[in-house]
């Protein structure tokens, strides 16, 4: 279980990359990795060469989510003027702009179906899902506020939602907020279900393990990565090692291992039975914020790659084995 | 009464000489010894006489006159007698000889000596006990050989001559062959002094048995002679060692009472004081050291009580003799460890370090085989140089290893920690490691015990759990922690905990906790993890556990004060703190700092905004810091704070010397971490208006200290930007904050704040460069400043952000205003497209304005809608009013710079502003009464539409937080130092603080004032209340005025591209 460098681009943006993630392969073409930064455009780049093969503008004050969609064919960029912009991959047709006032957009996700758009709602202490069939809103899945707390109390804005994650049957979804916990909803039912608890900070990225629908990874501003049991609502394993806060986390595909990319510029890999740091690599220059594991799939292609992006504009990518 | 009688001569009478009672002038004895023609043998045994009573000027007199030419002539048959004689002089020569020091004199008596055996011998050439005295003289002047053909001739005569025999033993004993001489001794069973020196040959053997045969031999020679205070001595130093004392002051006692001999009796008080030493009898001991050191007197001769003595006296305190003795024995042997340690340790109690290194390290280098040595210089060295005394611990842990001997754990913890200290994270694990041994901890470390899930709600609680020892404990593990292994496991617990192996730090921790619930420290560190972890809850929890263990604990209470101002809890945040200094003792100079930083705190927040309170506050912060700074010049954090205050006074000046030292100081270790000091320094730069100055400040801290993840920071550095008119960093800046923290509805506020500044600005550049207007720039950016705005707008409805709604409605509506300038603007600028046709690529940007503009449209008339229900009436009103005197001002004014305008203003209303003031200051507290005090800084905008003022004094509303910073961070400095020797600290201040942050900025401005030429007159406008005040109105009209203005200016420009 290594990673080994394999490319990295320097000034792949004009300004910080915040955030990256792989658009599928499909028949026609393999994966692509798909990065959007503050210098408000989208970039979309070959695997392994690293090209950049287009520019998607239209966005405006900095892009901080991008996701693709399970068929590889169309992908959703968020920016933070509230704008979610789906896209077609290969031409950059806008498909659709979405937008659901007042709440701001976050981190996004598309159900492993490719049925649903799952939107980070910000202040709206709230989770959007949106149908990517006729792009209407479909469901508004609200964190209950905690018992006995004023609406207008300043601690109001805690369950501010930075973060969501499909689990990968599709039935769960979970929420992480600024004040640290962790929520986990039933999505048939569109019904909160209970609190992850045990970070006290902001949690800005969660993942569900790829092989295992129960088990949950978070990172949080509190320098650590929890892994939990989201059914049975316990905490199995807090990892600490990261100096700083934990900006993005990513489950390998083989569920074996956790990627994680932090402030401390640092990315570090996680052997999950060792339940340590098996590997740092510090090829970036400033805070990581992305780091995102190549779903398996395409033509001819086996080898794990993974891709992290930083505040140093640049790019990089990983050989994963 | 011993006498000797002379026989007078040609009688039959006698004179008698009674021995006691030797006249003091030998020449009266002479005399009649001379009349008398006395036998030789009375000339002699007077001369011994004299000399027993150490009278040694008369015994040679009698001597010499006894060896003179006449007598030699007189008694010229007389042989024996005029031998000894000589024999006399020349053992009394020899002896001065072996006991000069000088070396001239030391020859000369020697000479003299060799005369006296000569002469002695061409009486006789075969009296042996010449023969003998020639031995002797030949041992004292070291001539080994020829002292043994000497002692050989004598043997050959008589193999039977005792004293030849002695002597020869003796040589032997020089030659160090011990058997040999052992072998010349053994001849006369009987004689006391023979067997007394075969046993201390038997003692100088140093072996078991050889020691036991000596004690043997001194046991024999004191039956045999029960009065041989030489004999006693050494069985006294035998039952010494034995640990007899009862004995030893016997045997001791007895020697001292038959002995008058100087020497002997200082070994016999020297052998009293010892016993009684060991029997911790210090003020006897002491006596009697004093009484040898008397009787030798000479520390050359008889060194051991000197040492003892000072040895007693450090025993009891009294440095200075002790000190004088130990030099006294280093003058006799210089080269001796164990005084030069003692000297050494001595310094170190009599606070002159560098003098006790001075002798540590001579010692160390003298035997560089003493571990115990370089211990103690390791010790010494910890405070000052950190590196050599990790070496010296290193050197006597390599001697430790090396002679087999076990390496004390307490060494490796040194080692271990001063490692730690030096960042060597591996290696300090190495030790720690390895000064555990093997334990439970091995199992815990080494992540072969199974995690078991905690459920997630209890999982808060995780700090204080123990389950995991119980169940330890179950499958049969011996959870034990030794005692003497908690320090080093709380070092390897601070160890994870440095090195962000955070989880395992927490289980040592729990570890110690589980077997010493009493440990504080554990608590302490446990809670200040749970705190760095956001978990106060947990955190003051755990501060009190370990309040239930100590209510008194300074370092417990400080953490507690520290979580009690994090959870806003002002008042007990106080008491806390005045209870820590209290049981400090009032020492605790880091408790006199955390009241002087509330103290701060105080002034600046204070809800009421009364000057007389703040000042009070300010100034007995002052005070307090000044405090510490009186009692540690050198307390960087009390600096900071006193630097703080007067940069709150308006010193900048002497605050910047100040902070730039403590920079310099602070840079200089790499142990205290001061990101606070760079903070301030950096607003001061900012004060005096040094913009890029403070930016680089500012941007270096963020990096070296915060990961740049302090949003807090980005806020000051976006402010700079703002001032300095770099609108595109700013907003950067601020889009870079908001992404950090998304939750901070107050960074998005000023993010648009900033744009709209920033198209505003733009829109009113006389001569915009071709770039800027084929940018089309200020038209999708004021779009954005409108689109965030009525997010926020939007947002309000929530009510979770506390901005006021109205307020954010001016926003809006100055945005609408300006995205029509703005359409106006693109549209001048889409003619000129037109008329360059070839610039396609331009072209298209337009389309994308166009675009954009399109949606605002919709957005706008969405937008105005939803106005219209609100405050329809109010808005109509306004903007009427608004439309009139744009027009008032088309006719009147000509365009002028903003700054210009103020200024003019300025000048003209100068006299109201007094009186406006007042008003403004009424206004507030009317405010109060009803308001949180957010709003009330809201409240004094809300009404104003003088869209300029706004933008400033909002600007000003949500940047004032520097002030209240610089504190908040000066804390965390202090608790990253503090974390090294204690588990006590405050906390950072947290971003989203500043939501609630309590402060003024009124007072902040003040603060900045002196410098900055433009805040006096945006604070007029700030104080004054407006909307009755014409003057007022008529500054904003000019604003807007001057924007249309420009817009004629465009048109005209247009006109002109026209021609």
């Amino acid at each position: 279980m290594k990673l080994a460098g394999l490319k990295s681009v320097d000034n792949a943006h004009d300004d910080s990359v915040w955030t990256a993630t792989w658009v599928p392969a499909t028949d026609e073409r393999p994966a692509l990795l798909l990065t959007g930064s503050l210098d408000e455009t989208v970039r979309v780049w070959s695997p392994d060469e690293l090209t950049n093969v287009a520019t998607n503008t239209g966005h405006c004050l900095g892009v901080v989510s991008v996701a693709a969609h399970p068929s590889g064919v169309i992908a959703a960029s968020a920016s933070l003027d509230s704008f979610v912009r789906v896209f077609d991959v290969d031409h950059n047709n806008t498909i659709a702009t979405l937008e659901a006032p007042p709440s701001e957009v976050w981190h996004m996700q598309f159900d492993p179906k490719g049925t649903t758009l799952a939107v980070a709602g910000g202040g709206s202490a709230s989770v959007k899902l949106w149908d990517t069939a006729e792009w209407k809103l479909i469901a508004s899945l609200s964190i209950p506020r905690p018992e006995g707390s004023k609406s207008s109390d300043k601690s109001g804005n805690k369950k501010f939602v930075l973060s969501v994650a499909w689990s990968p049957d599709g039935k769960r979804l979970a929420c992480g907020s600024m004040d640290g916990t962790i929520s986990v909803f039933d999505v048939s039912r569109a019904k909160f279900l209970h609190h992850l608890e045990g970070h006290f900070m902001p949690v800005r990225s969660l993942v569900y393990s790829p092989v295992d629908p129960k088990i949950l990874f978070s990172a949080s501003d509190d320098a650590h990565v929890h892994v939990y049991d989201a059914e049975g609502k316990s905490l199995i394993n807090a990892l600490s090692g990261h100096t700083s806060w934990v900006l993005s986390v990513d489950a390998s595909p083989d569920g074996a291992a956790i990627a994680t990319g932090s402030s401390d510029k640092s990315v570090k890999l996680w052997d999950l039975k060792m339940r340590t740091a098996v590997q740092t690599l510090s090829s970036h220059t400033d805070q990581v914020w992305a780091v995102a594991f190549r779903p398996p799939g395409g033509t001819g292609v086996r080898a794990g790659r993974l891709a992290s992006v930083s505040d140093d504009k640049s790019i990089s990518l990983y050989d994963y084995s | 009464m011993a006498s000797v009688y002379i026989p007078v001569q040609n009688s039959e009478e006698e004179v008698r000489v009674v021995l006691d009672q030797l006249p003091r002038d030998a020449s009266d004895i002479l005399d009649i010894l001379k009349a008398e023609q006395a036998p030789l043998d009375l000339w002699l045994i007077i001369a011994r006489e004299y000399f027993k009573q150490g009278k040694i000027e008369q015994f040679r007199q009698i001597l010499e006159e006894g060896s003179s030419p006449e007598i030699d002539e007189y008694y010229a048959d007389v042989r024996y007698e005029r031998i000894a004689i000589l024999n006399a002089l020349g053992a009394y020569y020899s002896y001065l000889g072996k006991i000069e020091t000088k070396h001239r004199e030391k020859e000369e008596h020697f000479i003299m000596a060799t005369q006296y055996y000569n002469k002695a011998s061409r009486i006789d050439m075969h009296e042996p006990s010449t023969w003998v005295g020639k031995g002797q003289l030949l041992l004292a002047k070291g001539d080994l050989e020829q002292a043994f053909a000497a002692f050989k001739i004598v043997l050959d005569g008589d193999r039977d001559n005792i004293p030849a025999l002695l002597g020869q033993a003796c040589v032997q004993f020089s030659r160090v062959r011990y058997s040999d001489s052992l072998e010349l001794y053994k001849l006369d069973p009987e004689n006391v002094e023979a067997l007394v020196a075969l046993g201390i040959l038997d003692l100088h053997t140093n072996e078991a048995a050889g020691i036991r045969g000596g004690m043997e031999k001194m046991q024999r020679a004191f039956e045999i002679y029960p009065y041989c205070a030489m004999a006693l001595n050494y069985l006294a130093n035998h039952f010494f060692f034995t640990g007899q004392h009862f004995l030893v002051e016997q045997l001791t006692e007895t020697a001292l009472a038959v002995s008058n001999h100087g020497p002997t009796k200082a070994h016999s008080y020297y052998n009293l004081a010892r016993s009684y030493q060991s029997k911790g009898d210090y003020e006897k001991a002491g006596l009697y050291y004093m009484a040898s050191v008397k009787e030798s007197n000479k520390p050359q001769e008889f060194v051991l009580p000197y040492y003892g003595l000072g040895q007693v006296q450090l025993k009891l305190g009294d440095f200075k003799s002790s000190l004088s003795n130990f030099e006294k024995v280093l003058e006799v042997y210089p080269e001796n460890c164990e005084t030069m340690k003692a000297i050494g340790y001595i310094y170190v109690q009599l606070g002159q370090t560098e003098k006790a290194q001075e002798f540590l390290k001579k010692a160390t280098k003298i035997d560089p085989r003493d571990a115990q040595a370089f211990l103690d210089l390791g010790e010494l060295l910890i405070s000052t140089d950190s590196g050599a005394a990790l070496e010296a611990f290193k050197t006597a842990r390599g001697l430790l290893d090396k002679g087999r001997e076990e390496v004390p754990t307490e060494l490796l913890n040194n080692i271990g920690v001063l490692h730690f200290e030096r960042g060597e994270f591996e290696l300090a694990e190495r030790t720690f490691v390895e000064a555990l041994g093997d334990g439970i901890w091995h199992t815990l470390t080494d992540g072969k015990a199974q995690p078991y899930p905690i459920d997630a709600s209890a999982s808060i609680h995780q700090y204080k759990d123990m389950q995991l020892f119980h169940r330890l404990e179950e499958e049969g593990f011996a959870v034990e922690v030794p005692w003497n292994k908690i320090s080093i496991l709380f070092n390897l617990a601070r160890l994870f905990e440095q090195s962000h192996n955070i989880e395992m730090a927490s289980i040592l921790y729990r570890l110690i906790l589980f077997k010493y619930p009493d440990y504080i420290d554990a608590y302490l560190r446990l809670a200040a993890i749970a705190k760095d972890r956001n978990n106060i809850q947990i955190s003051i929890e755990l501060i009190a556990d370990a309040l239930k263990v100590d209510d008194k604990c300074p370092n417990a209470l400080l953490m507690l004060g520290d979580l009690e101002l994090k959870n806003d809890d002002w008042v007990k945040a106080k008491d806390t703190f005045k209870a820590a200094k209290d049981s400090s003792d009032r020492k605790d100079s880091y408790a006199t700092l955390c009241l002087g930083n509330w103290n701060y705190f105080a002034a600046v927040r204070s809800e009421k905004r009364a000057p007389k309170l703040e000042a009070t506050h300010l100034e007995k912060a002052k005070e307090l810091y000044t405090k510490v700074l009186f009692d540690h010049n050198a307390n960087l954090y009390a600096a900071n704070g006193a630097g703080v205050v007067l940069a709150e006074k308006g010193h900048f000046d002497v605050s910047k010397d100040l902070f730039t030292q403590v920079q310099e100081a602070a840079s200089g270790s790499v142990f205290v971490q001061m990101p606070d000091v760079w903070i301030n320094l950096a607003h001061v730069y900012f004060a005096q208006g040094n913009f890029p100055l403070a930016v680089k400040m500012y941007q270096n801290c963020l990096r070296k200290f915060y990961y740049s993840t302090d949003s807090q920071v980005l806020l000051y550095l976006a402010r700079t930007h703002y001032e300095a008119e770099q609108w595109q960093d700013c907003k950067k800046t601020l889009l870079r904050a908001i992404h950090l923290a998304p939750s901070n509805y107050t960074l998005k506020f000023d993010a648009g704040v900033a744009m709209q500044k920033f198209s505003a600005s733009t829109l009113q550049k006389q001569k915009r460069t071709v770039d800027e207007v084929n940018n089309c720039e200020p038209f999708p950016c004021s779009f954005l400043t409108f689109r965030v705005f009525s997010q926020l707008s939007a947002a309000s409805n929530l009510q979770f952000h506390g901005f006021d709604e109205k307020k954010i409605d001016t926003h809006v509506n100055y945005c609408k205003h300006l995205l029509e300038a703005a359409k106006v603007h693109c549209e001048a600028a889409e003619r000129e497209e037109q008329q360059n046709k070839q610039r396609i690529e331009l072209a298209r940007q337009v389309t994308l304005a166009e675009e954009a503009r399109r949606k605002a449209e919709e957005q706008r008339k969405f937008q105005m809608e939803r106005r219209k229900q609100e405050d329809e009436l109010k808005q109509v009103r306004q903007q009427e009013e608004h439309l009139e005197r744009i027009k008032e001002q088309w006719k009147s004014s000509t365009p002028a710079s903003k700054r210009k305008d103020r200024s003019q203003y300025e000048d003209e209303e100068g006299g109201h502003s007094e009186k406006r003031r007042k008003k403004g200051g009424k206004r507030r507290k009317r405010d109060k009464g009803s308001k949180s005090r957010y709003e009330t800084d809201e409240a004094e905008a809300d009404i104003v539409d003088d869209q300029e003022e706004m933008e400033d004094e909002d600007a000003n509303i949500n940047y004032r937080e520097p002030s209240n910073q610089m504190n908040n961070q000066e804390d965390e400095g202090e608790e990253n130092a503090q974390d090294l020797l204690a588990a006590a600290g405050l906390e950072d201040s947290d971003a989203e603080d500043d939501m609630a942050a309590p402060s003024n900025p009124i007072r902040r401005r003040g603060a900045w004032s002196e410098s900055d030429d433009d805040e006096p007159q945006q604070r007029q406008p700030q104080l004054s209340p407006n909307g009755d005040d014409s003057t007022e109105m008529q500054v904003s009209d000019g604003e807007v005025g001057g924007d249309d203005d420009r817009l004629n200016g465009d048109a005209a420009a247009a006109d002109e591209d026209d021609d």
